[in-house]
């Protein structure tokens, strides 16, 4: 589980890129990033809570708040359980 | 053709060690005369413009290098994502202060085997105990760490005891790598070949250690070359996704690639980075999948293993467009399954300058 205020793990960096695509970069491995994730991740700062990051994403992109609020939570669970996130 | 996205910088072929399973070339004194500071800030300048998201620092033993602090500030600087590969006998707390005052991301620390008296003399010198320091220091600082191992005959069965040595050290991520048969490696092949009964343990014991320790830490697997059925995706295919530096300033497409004497490696020195990846002829050759003869051609898996590995295929094929003999539908297969019957008497030899 990562954190109320998630921030990244240690070794983890967002890109961003010219043309607007989102890179996760990790330890041996560069991740990509689909627009609603590279949204969420962007907000992934220590400061800013869950409940905040998963309001922009509604703000952002059409899904109903339930389906955003599972969606970014298995996200960052996912990157929780590697270390990516804390 | 795709943009580079990852750049293996080989700093320099020095080392203190002297493991029997290194990869390195073996005439290493082709490779004295290494590029400048200002030479590799050009090339990472270059690759950060091709579009390469990720520098890895090699060696060699990286750190014999003054300016590698200053090497991965550049590489930081021109928003490169920056990996050390070391065996970290060098990194003391002054060194890695500097290291990480450049902007450092990533550290992948490597050992022999997880106890003192085997890991120093496969490494033939006392490294051990300043391995563990190293550990020990980089694990409190804000910089990630994995801990490697290259798996061979003789540390093989301590594959249960290098995962308790991560454990005890809080190592989040481990990476247990069969040897892989290049370099001195491939001159050793035969006395570093682990035996069937060692790969089928070491598989049981692998997945029962990644069970247990899911959340906690991440083992990553690489199999060995020669008992799989199919080959490996080498370099996820020849000038596709990556390309070496090697200390000198020649450009390959494989850190192993100078063992094909067939091909002439361009070098930073007389043409640019991204020129060499667009279109020399070296990394032209066996690009894509247009290159390949049966039973590549035709094959459903082409361009998931883009025929396994040239090196390989020169290696003991002798022809670096044959498939990668380590496939089981290669002609040449039985050569790899005549190498996969270890020979236990023999000893590796220790790698020299």
């Amino acid at each position: 589980m990562s954190s109320e205020r998630p921030s990244f793990g240690k070794g983890v960096k967002l890109r961003r890129e010219a043309d607007g695509a989102a890179i996760l970069l990790v330890p041996e491995a560069a991740l990509a990033l689909n627009p609603s994730a590279a949204a969420a991740l962007g907000l992934v700062d220590g400061a800013h809570t869950v409940d905040e990051i998963v309001a922009s994403v509604v703000d952002q992109f059409e899904v109903e708040p339930a389906q955003a609020r599972d969606d970014v939570t298995a996200l960052f669970d996912r990157l929780a359980a590697r270390g990516f996130l804390r | 053709m795709k943009r580079p996205l990852s750049l293996l910088c080989e700093l320099t072929y020095r080392c203190n060690l002297q493991c029997p399973y290194c990869y390195n070339p073996i005439p290493l004194a082709q490779y004295r005369d290494e590029l400048s500071t200002q030479q590799w800030c050009e090339v990472l300048d270059s690759a950060a413009g091709l579009g390469v998201l990720q520098a890895h620092f090699s060696g060699g033993e990286p750190t014999l290098r003054r300016d590698v602090s200053k090497l991965i500030g550049a590489a930081s600087q021109a928003g490169l994502y920056t990996n050390l590969i070391t065996q970290g006998t060098f990194l003391d707390d002054a060194l890695l202060d500097s290291l990480l005052a450049s902007g450092l991301d990533h550290i992948q620390i490597s050992i022999q085997a997880p106890d003192a008296e085997l890991a120093d003399r496969i490494a033939g010198t006392e490294a051990h105990a300043k391995k563990i320091e190293a550990i020990r220091r980089v694990s409190d600082r804000e910089v990630a760490l994995t801990l490697n191992c290259v798996l061979h005959r003789s540390n093989h069965d301590s594959i249960g005891a290098i995962v308790e040595f991560a454990e005890r050290y809080g190592i989040r991520r481990l990476e247990l790598a069969n040897v892989q048969f290049y370099g001195w490696a491939f001159r050793n092949r035969e006395a570093l070949m682990p035996t069937r009964a060692q790969v089928a343990r070491a598989h049981e014991l692998v997945e029962e250690a990644r069970d247990r320790l899911r959340g906690r830490m991440e083992i990553t697997y690489v199999l060995p070359d020669y008992f799989g059925d199919f080959p490996k995706p080498c370099m996820n295919g020849w000038g596709n996704e990556f390309m070496t530096v090697t200390p000198n300033g020649d450009v390959l497409p494989c850190p192993a690639a100078s063992a094909i004497r067939t091909l002439r490696f361009e070098n930073v020195r007389d043409r640019s980075l991204g020129e060499i990846w667009k279109s020399s002829q070296a990394f032209e050759r066996y690009r894509g999948t247009a290159w390949m003869s049966e039973p590549c051609r035709s094959c459903e898996r082409r361009e998931l293993d883009w025929g396994g590995c040239r090196c390989q295929a020169f290696l003991l094929a002798g022809d670096a467009g044959a498939a990668d003999p380590a496939c089981s539908l290669s002609p040449h297969h039985s050569i790899v399954e005549a190498l996969r019957e270890a020979s236990p008497e023999l000893e590796p030899v220790p790698r020299r300058a």
